[in-house]
């Protein structure tokens, strides 16, 4: 075994002024909150008797107490006390690594080295002592609450409340009439004038007497008797009453199928309120300056909606990992995805069983669309523009046409025109052309191709200088 | 021979083989100690710079000091693998029979100069990095033991990286240390144009023997290493993971691998050679620093955003070293002066 006494002494001697510097630490901040809770017994000097400041020294001096203990007794681990002397003196993990390997049955010869070599040079060490005073940041504010203690125990004690609440009847009772009908005017106009007041006062003995007809018992400025007119002036507070009409109405809220539905509104529609919120968004800024935290809350609203029926949380799931993992076009691409299954959800309600009007009923009734669309069309103000593809018939207006057919290749698409404020289409694709997946938006692929283009870059043996031509090019179309 | 002397031994063999590569190459003080460190830490490097800084002739100098065996490799884009690792030849006896010898390749040295890597196709590269990575090469299913020790100096040229084959990530990996060769300051350019244009050569005199470097290997593995030192080591490595939960933002941002656990060994036994060759008997903090960037700077892979952004990895191992630092250190810190 390699002698490490010098070695262990040194530890030993920091570790016992690192105690002492935390006693003094954790003491001073005892000493603070010792003082705060000393406060109490000498705010109630009447209920704790002429030992009120023999328990407020005691309680100061016990917090001072307990955080010199605690501070004290905080875990020292050997190891961190021999970096603490390694970095303090510049030993660069000597005494660290000696103390660490001395004892290890594995090591090697030059263990023997490194002990002797660092014993060396702590034998020659200046008695300096590495281990620095630190205050705590209550010190700042120790004065304070000692003051205050000091002030509290010379003052004389502090008036307590009786318990009992002051008698307001009787005051109210002895309160003269007009002084009652002022106060009442006063509270009704703070900020009024006092010519403004007399006015008031005037006009309302004035329809009052034409009330009652010009006669009656009522002087000029007896405002008692506008309350007197009054049913409520004969009537005492009911509270039962109060209660019964209460009642009445949680029961109302209770029968949830007499309440309206409020989403069954077309301006209230989740689909609709979020594409509002998406178009809030990005107001012009290109994806990726759109804020990460903004997305979020988008995706998880949508979240919170798909959990109420919707299918859309794989999608905002998977928008939210994107984020977590810092992808902006992963996460605006599952945002386009969940859109998509919230408009078509919405469409699917509003087919036939949603608002009147829908297309279904529309279809069931015989009506066209130009037959009465009119006012009863939910799309009136849905007009986005065109989004092909979103037809829900495969076919609607029969077969395709035997060009169509003779040209595999050949594409066509047809669709009707949509009401509302902005031009629109629904419309399907024909032919070959529709089974191409080049419907997607181009944001909505855009993030999907270009990570395709960094998996191929990071794969593939490309030359780099077409590697930036590469990334040049996606640049540029991120631009647009 | 006591370990004191061992080490005072390495100290100097160290010292007077650096001394002689100076005494030919002027400046690149840090790229020298790093290829020795190397050396001693039985890895081989790679050496990035632009044409004419002196990489080749580096090399060069370094196997004329040690009494080992060196050859030359040019990379090109025709070379084969047989090239670099031999091939089997029909040979006839005295006596008409026909069998077939194993015909040694450049491969077959113990100092071995790949000079532009990055050339030549990846087959060929492939059959150079195996045979540093395995210590032997196999031809015809016969395995064939390469020299000890050996040690492999690549270089690359960043530039002109027209019909280059760029290392892939995995065989990055096996260098030990990657180095950059930078432009020499003002006075050292003075001074090249004074020892090159003048009659005469300067030449470094052998002063260390291949057996001498395989001892000094075998002493540089015996230094003793701090726990936590070792912990940091592991820390810094995985800082370099975007998906590490400590991970510095930059790395979460920029970074889409971080290096493999040969970047720990990488820095381990870097440091180990560096406390040795200081005079020091165990790994310290200031160690590892040292040796981070020419340990790590090939073994992180950036992403796109990366890339695009141009960030610098010499920048991005700073921080990884300040963050892993902060957390070996969390909660440790108090009261100290």
């Amino acid at each position: 075994m390699t002698d490490t006494g010098v070695l262990e002494r040194l530890v030993s001697q920091v570790g016992w002024q690192i105690r002492r510097r935390r006693a003094q630490f954790y003491g001073l901040r005892g000493l603070f909150y010792g003082a705060l809770v000393a406060l109490v017994p000498l705010f109630l000097k009447d209920a704790v008797g002429p030992s009120a400041p023999l328990v407020a020294v005691a309680l100061v001096l016990a917090g001072a107490l307990a955080g010199a203990l605690v501070g004290m007794w905080l875990p020292l681990a050997r190891q961190d006390v021999a970096r603490i002397v390694d970095r303090a003196f510049g030993l660069q993990d000597r005494v660290a690594t000696a103390l660490e390997w001395a004892g290890r049955p594995d090591r090697s010869p030059l263990v023997e080295l490194l002990v002797a070599d660092v014993t060396a040079r702590v034998e020659g060490l200046e008695g300096r002592r590495p281990v620095s005073r630190l205050h705590p940041r209550e010190l700042k504010l120790l004065p304070l609450p000692l003051l205050l203690l000091v002030v509290l125990a010379l003052a004389p004690a502090v008036p307590l409340p009786t318990g009992t609440l002051p008698a307001l009847s009787s005051a109210e009772d002895s309160e003269a009439p007009e002084d009652r009908e002022a106060r009442a005017l006063s509270s009704e106009q703070p900020q009024a004038g006092k010519r403004e007041l007399l006015e008031r006062a005037q006009t309302m003995e004035r329809n009052l007497g034409a009330r009652q007809g010009g006669t009656g018992g009522t002087q000029a400025g007896d405002l008692s008797a506008l309350f007197k007119d009054t049913a409520l002036a004969t009537q005492r507070p009911d509270f039962s009453s109060f209660l019964k009409k209460g009642d009445e109405r949680l029961r109302m809220l209770e029968q949830v199928d007499r309440l309206p539905d409020l989403r069954r509104d077309f301006t209230q529609s989740p689909y609709k309120v979020i594409l509002q919120k998406k178009k809030e968004l990005f107001g012009g800024l290109r994806p990726d300056q759109v804020s990460p935290q903004k997305l979020r809350e988008l995706l998880e609203e949508m979240e919170r909606m798909g959990r109420k029926g919707g299918n859309w949380g794989g999608e905002t799931g998977e928008g939210l990992e994107g984020l977590e993992q810092g992808q902006t076009d992963r996460a605006l691409e599952a945002m386009e995805k969940a859109l998509s299954k919230m408009r078509a959800m919405e469409e699917r309600g509003r087919g036939g069983r949603g608002l009147p009007g829908g297309r279904e009923a529309d279809r069931r009734s015989g009506r066209g669309r130009d037959g009465g669309a009119g006012d009863s069309d939910i799309d009136a103000d849905f007009g986005e523009g065109s989004l092909p593809g979103k037809g829900r018939s495969q076919n609607p207006k029969g077969d395709a046409t035997e060009r169509l057919r003779a040209m595999p290749y050949d594409a066509g698409v047809e669709g009707e025109a949509r009401a509302g404020r902005k031009e629109g289409f629904d419309t399907n694709l024909l032919g070959k052309g529709a089974s191409v997946p080049s419907r997607l938006h181009y944001m909505g692929v855009f993030g999907q191709y270009r990570k395709m283009m960094e998996e191929a870059l990071a794969r593939e043996q490309v030359p780099r200088d077409y590697q930036a031509q590469v990334k040049e090019y996606f640049d540029s179309l991120e631009e647009r | 021979m006591g370990n004191p002397d061992r080490v005072r031994e390495f100290v100097e063999a160290f010292g007077r083989l650096k001394a002689e590569v100076q005494n030919v190459i002027v400046g690149y003080d840090e790229v020298i100690s790093n290829v020795l460190i190397t050396l001693f830490a039985g890895g081989h490097v790679l050496l990035e710079g632009v044409p004419g800084l002196g990489k080749t002739l580096l090399i060069k100098t370094l196997a004329a000091g040690l009494e080992l065996s060196f050859s030359r490799i040019q990379f090109t884009p025709d070379l084969m693998p047989a090239d670099i690792i031999g091939t089997s030849i029909i040979l006839e006896d005295g006596e008409g029979r026909k069998h077939f010898q194993f015909q040694k390749g450049p491969i077959f040295a113990h100092i071995l100069l790949a000079d532009e890597v990055n050339r030549a196709t990846p087959k060929t590269q492939s059959a150079l990095l195996e045979g540093m990575q395995e210590g032997n090469v196999t031809v015809s299913g016969a395995p064939h033991p390469l020299p000890s020790p050996f040690f492999v100096l690549a270089t690359q040229n960043p530039i002109e990286m027209e019909g280059t084959y760029p290392l892939p990530e995995a065989q990055l990996d096996r260098f030990l240390f990657k180095l950059r060769v930078t432009y020499p300051a003002v006075d050292e350019l003075n001074e090249i144009i004074d020892r090159t244009t003048r009659p005469g050569e300067r030449e470094a005199r052998r002063v260390m023997s291949g057996p001498e470097v395989v001892r000094f290997r075998e002493l540089v593995r015996e230094v003793p290493i701090a726990t936590h030192v070792r912990d940091l080591a592991s820390l810094i490595v995985m800082a370099t993971h975007p998906d590490w939960e400590h991970a510095p933002e930059m790395t979460r941002r920029f970074v889409r691998y971080g290096a493999s656990p040969r970047g720990a060994q990488a820095l381990v036994l870097g440091g180990k050679v560096r406390a040795l060759a200081d005079g020091r008997y165990n790994v310290s903090v200031e160690d590892l620093r040292a040796v981070a960037r020419a340990a790590l700077r090939h073994r992180i892979i950036l992403n796109f955003e990366g890339e695009a952004e141009g960030v610098d990895v010499e920048t991005l191992i700073g921080h990884v070293l300040d963050q892993a630092e902060a957390h070996s250190r969390r909660g440790k810190e108090v009261f100290l002066r």
